[in-house]
């Protein structure tokens, strides 16, 4: 069934600041935050002041409280916060359409602030307070460890390659090279490289794992309506679910069915709602907070299944020019930098605007999923005019 | 070390598994069951999904299942860094039949050739230590190892 948000909205204007290593910004967090806010406000040609809704995911600590007296907002009139870490980006997408197609809020910011120096987010924020017992005494903390389990059932038992992690990450970071802002860009990404690099969570070595950026991206969303009079080529949100099925959910390690990123039930909606499938899709933004959760994620969206994995998931089947999928355009977490995924949305936006230092050549139908192997999560479908 | 897990507890989770945890301490495996329709509850819980009791029967059970899956940790993690000189290490999570499949984690000890999903381990109860963060533990070793001293 088709959603009554589908086209209900669209994003207008992305803001990115550079990215930083981990606890190296000059700038902290809020001011970040401003500067990416105010850059997407720039990008879409709205005036700061006019944004009136406020919307992130889990764990951020820049709400439209602190941030309104800087902006010169004259009303907040929404506020909100997907309630899931890395998986709830294209959720609070979602939220912002929902915000605006109801009237609640007219200019809705959705973003993403990170500096490890001003608020310890890693160590306190995001870990601290919400790991089971279950896994701190059996020296299990990271994600990169957790989430290695769920890939190294995928790999033994389900039978896909390992070579496809390989895959995941030598295309991430070969589209880095021709992104300026690329945290990554100078990092030559060949087999053997991968190969000798070490292990850190068996199946995963350095190369597979994320690791946090200081930075902040923003994008501004706006009713579907108001876009068209907007300077830029408006990205419309066709379809972004969030959930989990039955058998999901906070369940350390007894999610039935042991899923590879817990996206199906959101996937099989987005779909549904969007009426396009896995086939349709000109470019994809995935998720990695690992790269064998990334190859769970287009498992678990339908464009291939565990058996043809590794016919699908190939170095040159991921690239652009070529690629009959190409993922990842910007780096992505790996490479561009990880913000807790933020800046994925930004790209998939560009793909649509047709100005990614990658471009898929008319690209129409730009794909964003939310974090892998959360305890919830979300997808996302963004699509040009000619898609609604 | 002399003390309870429940002067370090550890807040996070679902937090309804302290019986678990003092089984262990008893020397016991204990995991629940719904008292009202018999569902196995792992991850332990305050009410039954299943049929709406509230109240658990915790059951002493054999330790034994099979390997789920693992993962081998290269690096000592921040918050398992009392681990450091243990690396590589392997920690696995064990499906345990008898327990409508719940999946219990622990460290596993064995060989690497029989470091495999689908292999029969029994859990053998460890008493707190700084590694395990004061709490009692499980290791998992193959069951094929036979009988540890
Ligand atoms: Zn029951």
């Amino acid at each position: 069934m088709m959603s009554k948000l589908r086209g209900a909205a669209a994003v207008v204007g992305i803001g990115q600041t550079p990215y930083y290593k981990r606890g190296a910004s000059p700038h902290p967090e809020i001011k970040l935050a401003l500067q990416a806010i105010v850059g997407a406000c720039e990008d879409a040609g709205i005036d700061p002041t006019d944004v009136d809704g406020f919307i992130s995911y889990a764990s951020e600590r820049n709400d439209a409280q602190k941030l309104m007296s800087a902006l010169g907002t004259k009303e907040v009139r929404f506020a909100s916060l997907a309630w899931i870490h890395g998986g709830g980006i294209p959720g609070a997408l979602s939220i912002a359409a929902m915000a605006v197609a109801t009237g609640q809020a007219n200019a809705v910011v959705v973003y993403r602030s990170m500096a490890e120096s001003s608020t310890q987010r890693l160590r306190v924020m995001v870990a601290q307070g919400d790991t089971a017992a279950q896994y701190l005494v059996n020296g299990l903390e990271s994600p990169a460890q957790i989430l290695a389990l769920r890939s190294q059932r995928m790999i033994e038992k389900h039978g896909v390659p390992r070579d496809t992690l390989k895959a995941m990450a030598r295309a991430t970071y070969y589209h880095a090279r021709n992104n300026p802002r690329a945290y990554g860009r100078n990092t030559v990404l060949d087999d053997e490289t991968y190969d000798n690099a070490r292990l850190i969570s068996e199946p995963y070595n350095l190369f597979d794992c994320s690791r946090e950026n200081d930075g902040a991206c923003a994008v501004l969303v706006v009713s579907a309506e108001r876009a068209r009079d907007l300077p830029r080529k408006p990205a419309y949100i066709l379809s972004a679910p969030m959930g989990t099925l039955n058998g999901g959910g906070a369940l350390e390690e007894n999610i039935r069915p042991y899923s590879f990123a817990g996206q199906v039930g959101v996937a099989t909606r987005m779909w549904a709602e969007s009426g396009y499938g896995p086939k349709d899709v000109d470019v994809a933004q995935i998720y990695q907070n690992m790269t064998g959760m990334g190859v769970g994620s287009l498992i678990d969206h339908g464009f291939c299944t565990t058996e043809n994995a590794g016919e699908f998931i190939t170095f040159d089947n991921l690239i652009v020019p070529g690629g009959s999928l190409p993922v990842n355009t910007s780096g992505g977490d790996l490479a561009e930098g990880f913000i807790h995924g933020m800046g994925l949305v930004a790209e998939a936006v560009r793909q649509i605007r047709g100005d990614s230092v990658n471009q898929v050549p008319g690209a129409k139908l730009s794909l964003m999923t939310g974090g892998p192997g959360d305890t919830m999560s979300s997808t996302g479908l963004l699509g040009s005019e000619e898609t609604l | 070390m002399e003390y309870k897990f429940e002067q370090v507890k550890i807040v996070g989770g679902i937090g309804a598994d302290d019986e678990f945890w003092r089984g262990l301490e008893r020397g016991e495996f204990c995991l629940p069951t719904c008292a009202s329709c018999g569902t196995w509850m792992w991850p332990a819980h305050f009410r039954c999904g299943a049929c709406g009791a509230w109240e658990m029967q915790w059951n002493a059970i054999e330790p034994r299942g099979t390997i789920f899956t693992w993962t081998r940790s290269w690096y000592a993690f921040d918050r398992v860094s009392e681990r450091t000189a243990d690396v590589p290490y392997v920690s696995a999570v064990v499906e345990i039949p008898h327990a409508g499949g719940a999946r219990v984690m622990g460290i596993y000890e064995g060989t690497d050739e029989a470091l495999r999903i689908g292999v029969d381990v029994v859990g053998h109860i460890l008493p707190p230590s700084e590694k395990t963060k004061g709490y009692p533990s499980i290791v998992w070793r193959p069951a094929s190892s036979g009988p540890v001293a």
